[in-house]
């Protein structure tokens, strides 16, 4: 699969989800998803200048009722590691957190951020799926916002390269 | 030179239902001068100017008011271009500077040399934005920028101190506090 129709996939997974409002910061291997959210007349696209902003912006954003997702790399998880405790935790705010797994099995040059990253999210205690598969994403996005919603916190989704179809 | 809670009380009585974020002891003082659940105090040092973005891009049809430090307003300068970005025409973005991180123990902040607070949203794509130097003065710039309804910032230099005020007591999860009721 290419990344065009990846991400095509993953904005119709959140659509289902009822996700309306998205916040990214690019890594290479989701400009693709970007590039689709920005062109969705039915989600609000905010683009950041640093992700721990977009985890502001989407705590407001659901205070009023949108449902939010922040698309960002796993780097740019570390950096919103303050704002995610302080504020989505602090006040029990239910953000959807798309990151992009770099340093997952393949990948070159990220291993550092990648083997952290997963006790990171367990360190928060932010419940945490792969997503592996295209056939997974829409019960993974569907499920992780009706999870996050229910317990007031963020849920986290891991995308993988495979599932962005990219190399 | 005024402290930040006498130029917050020349606005008070103006801002409506308007929808108010802001932290540290800022949130004391506003909440003394207009409380309700139309207050949010978040936690997290700079994040006020995003949260309350988020907010006015959630609901365009209220005002969203944030009261910035000097330094949470530091902490965040990134989140100044996305707000300019954005630019949306119900938020008010309120700056005290105090040129100190008085909640922590009042060590210097980096406007004390002279980082202007004006030039930086200036320079993030702010196009109304101004300093003022008196109360009067900033509830005349107040009611300019709710009337004209574009993206606004109007900052201060203030004292330190604040005058002794209740402590707040709100559930910060229900946002209320004991004398507070629920609309509706």
């Amino acid at each position: 699969m290419d990344s065009k129709k990846a991400a095509q996939i993953i904005v119709q997974g959140l659509k289902k989800a009822g996700v309306n409002f998205v916040a990214t910061l690019p890594d290479l291997k989701i400009v693709e998803l970007i590039r689709a959210v920005d062109k969705d007349p039915d989600i609000k696209h905010v683009p950041l200048c640093r992700e721990e902003e977009g985890v502001g912006i989407c705590a407001g954003a659901c205070l009023t009722g949108k449902k939010t997702a922040l698309l960002m790399q796993n780097g740019g998880l570390l950096n919103s590691c303050n704002g995610l405790t302080t504020t989505c935790l602090q006040f029990q705010i239910p953000i959807l957190l798309l990151v992009y797994y770099a340093g997952d099995l393949g990948d070159r040059g990220f291993t550092t951020v990648g083997s952290v990253t997963e006790p990171v999210l367990e360190g928060l205690g932010i419940r945490t799926y792969v997503l592996r598969r295209t056939e997974g994403v829409e019960e993974t996005l569907v499920g992780a916002q009706i999870l996050a919603e229910d317990s007031k916190k963020p849920v986290a989704v891991l995308l993988t390269k495979s599932v962005l179809g990219v190399k | 030179m005024m402290q930040r809670y006498d130029y917050l009380k020349a606005i008070a009585g103006d801002v409506g239902d308007a929808l108010v974020v802001s932290a540290g002891w800022a949130a004391r003082e506003w909440q003394a001068l207009r409380s309700g659940d139309g207050n949010f105090r978040p936690r997290t040092l700079g994040l006020a100017s995003s949260i309350a973005l988020g907010i006015a891009l959630g609901l365009p049809h209220r005002k969203v008011i944030v009261i910035d430090g000097d330094g949470a307003f530091l902490m965040n300068l990134c989140g100044l271009p996305t707000i300019a970005w954005q630019n949306p025409p119900n938020l008010i973005h309120l700056l005290f500077d105090n040129q100190c991180y008085e909640a922590s123990g009042a060590t210097e902040t980096a406007t004390v040399m002279g980082t202007d607070a004006v030039a930086l949203v200036k320079g993030a794509g702010y196009k109304h934005a101004c300093w003022v130097k008196s109360p009067k003065k900033f509830r005349e710039e107040f009611l300019k920028a709710w009337k004209r309804s574009k993206t606004s910032f109007i900052a201060a230099r203030v004292e330190q101190g604040q005058p002794v005020l209740p402590p707040i007591r709100v559930d910060e999860l229900e946002n209320l506090g004991p004398s507070d009721h629920r609309r509706g």
